[in-house]
């Protein structure tokens, strides 16, 4: 198996591209102390670094972005993102790019012939460390942003995908 | 216990053994929680106001608004006057709710949680998915997501890291939903709590034996089961099973 370089988190915020500098071996992943390990802010911190952080620029791009991620699609500024941060892969020396959707891998792979995904389990753990740390690790951040942006971007996605209209305000069905 | 709730002087209201949830002794007990918009009600449910200890200076006297909390119509309400032992779902938590149809225990749920909580509401139904988000406009530590919980992947820019699942989905495949949120969103040692309906699952096989093998598809997702629990009288041939997510199993 192939060391992971880099990590991709995606949330209401913006996008977030992480370094891993010190990757937990696959076999130990499961052991109880090295789940306990990422619980801790302190011993995760350690683990990844963060390279760059995309922030969307308001509401609409933030919703534009949640539909196309929903769907696998790769979309502008994610691109803009990969491009300017990942170091070109050449024939020896591949990126390993870890996400957490396996559809977005592919589309990933399809943007960047140079740039692999992996989508395992030892990804998988580092991504919940980023889900559960990842408000305290982007320091451009104040407290609460992150919900506050939920929030919004959860009624905006929500209300696209009721069709008929959320004004009209009928009774609740019992 | 309707009409029960007239002659609110009468009414005291005590702290439940589950912090955030209270007890209004009246004429009859009833499970209340504190209405997080005090002056309305979500769905017609009924509301009780006490007088609140005076602890300003001035020693004016303030007004706490609690809602009556049905346990005919919230498996949750239900479970907790079973007596279930844990519930996970506490001031300040955030909750993943699944199969929030339309709100209506979910906005219990944002009362329980408070204003530093917060509860990701899951619905699937266009139908009921609109008045949950209808409700949700007035709680904001609510986030509606009107979106398949099957595939946890299409909303996971939605949510955080939570401290407990509930799930009220009723679905055959149901312990495989829960653990997808789960391997997902879910903090290690979280709570898992899951409603079960026999009859969405198996209806030919006894309610006992349905329970039982949904206990054992948890165990898979690693989810450790650390109670069941029946719904009688509230409800028939339903039970809810709590237990924790153990990432390391």
């Amino acid at each position: 198996m192939s060391a992971v370089d880099y990590l991709l988190q995606e949330s209401a915020v913006g996008y977030g591209l992480y370094q891993v500098v010190n990757q937990a071996d696959t076999i130990g992943n499961r052991l109880k102390e090295v789940q306990e390990a990422a619980l801790d802010l302190a011993k995760f911190g350690k683990m990844v670094k963060l390279v760059s952080f995309a922030p969307f620029k308001g509401a609409a791009e933030a919703l534009e972005n949640a539909n196309d991620i929903s769907e696998g699609i790769v979309s502008e500024q994610l691109k803009a993102l990969l491009e300017l941060n990942l170091p070109k892969g050449g024939k020896k020396k591949r990126v390993v790019l870890g996400i957490v959707d396996k559809n977005l891998a592919q589309s990933i792979k399809a943007e960047f012939p140079g740039v692999d995904c992996e989508t395992n389990e030892v990804v998988q753990d580092l991504l919940r460390g980023l889900r559960l740390h990842g408000p305290k690790l982007l320091k451009q951040l104040a407290d609460g942003d992150m919900d506050r942006a939920q929030l919004g971007l959860g009624h905006a996605y929500s209300r696209a995908k009721v069709k008929f209209s959320v004004q009209k305000n009928d009774n609740h069905i019992i | 216990a309707r009409g029960g709730a007239r002659g609110g002087a009468k009414v005291i209201v005590e702290p439940h053994r589950h912090a955030g949830i209270f007890v209004a002794r009246g004429k009859e007990d009833m499970l209340v929680t504190k209405n997080l918009t005090p002056g309305e009600s979500v769905y017609g449910e009924k509301r009780i106001s006490v007088d609140a200890p005076a602890t300003g200076e001035d020693g004016a006297a303030t007004k706490i608004e609690y809602r009556v909390w049905n346990p005919f119509r919230s498996k949750l309400a239900a479970g907790v006057l079973g007596g279930l032992e844990n519930i996970y779902i506490q001031p300040g938590a955030k909750v993943l709710y699944i199969g929030a149809a339309s709100g209506t225990s979910v906005s219990h749920v944002a009362d329980i949680v408070g204003p530093t909580g917060n509860v990701y509401a899951v619905e699937f139904s266009h139908r009921s998915g609109r008045d949950l988000i209808n409700m949700a406009k007035k709680r904001t530590n609510v986030i509606p997501i009107i979106e398949d919980a099957r595939h946890p992947m299409k909303y996971r820019m939605l949510i955080g890291m939570v401290d407990a699942v509930f799930a009220d989905v009723a679905q055959p495949d149901q312990a495989r939903i829960v653990g997808l949120n789960c391997h997902l969103f879910l903090k290690d040692q979280g709570g898992v709590l899951i409603s079960i309906k026999a009859n969405c699952i198996d209806s030919t096989a006894p309610a006992a034996a349905v329970f039982a093998k949904e206990v054992q598809k948890m165990r898979e997702e690693k989810i450790k089961p650390s109670e069941q629990l029946t719904l009688e009288p509230f409800e028939r041939d339903h039970c809810i099973v709590v237990g924790k997510y153990n990432r390391s199993a």
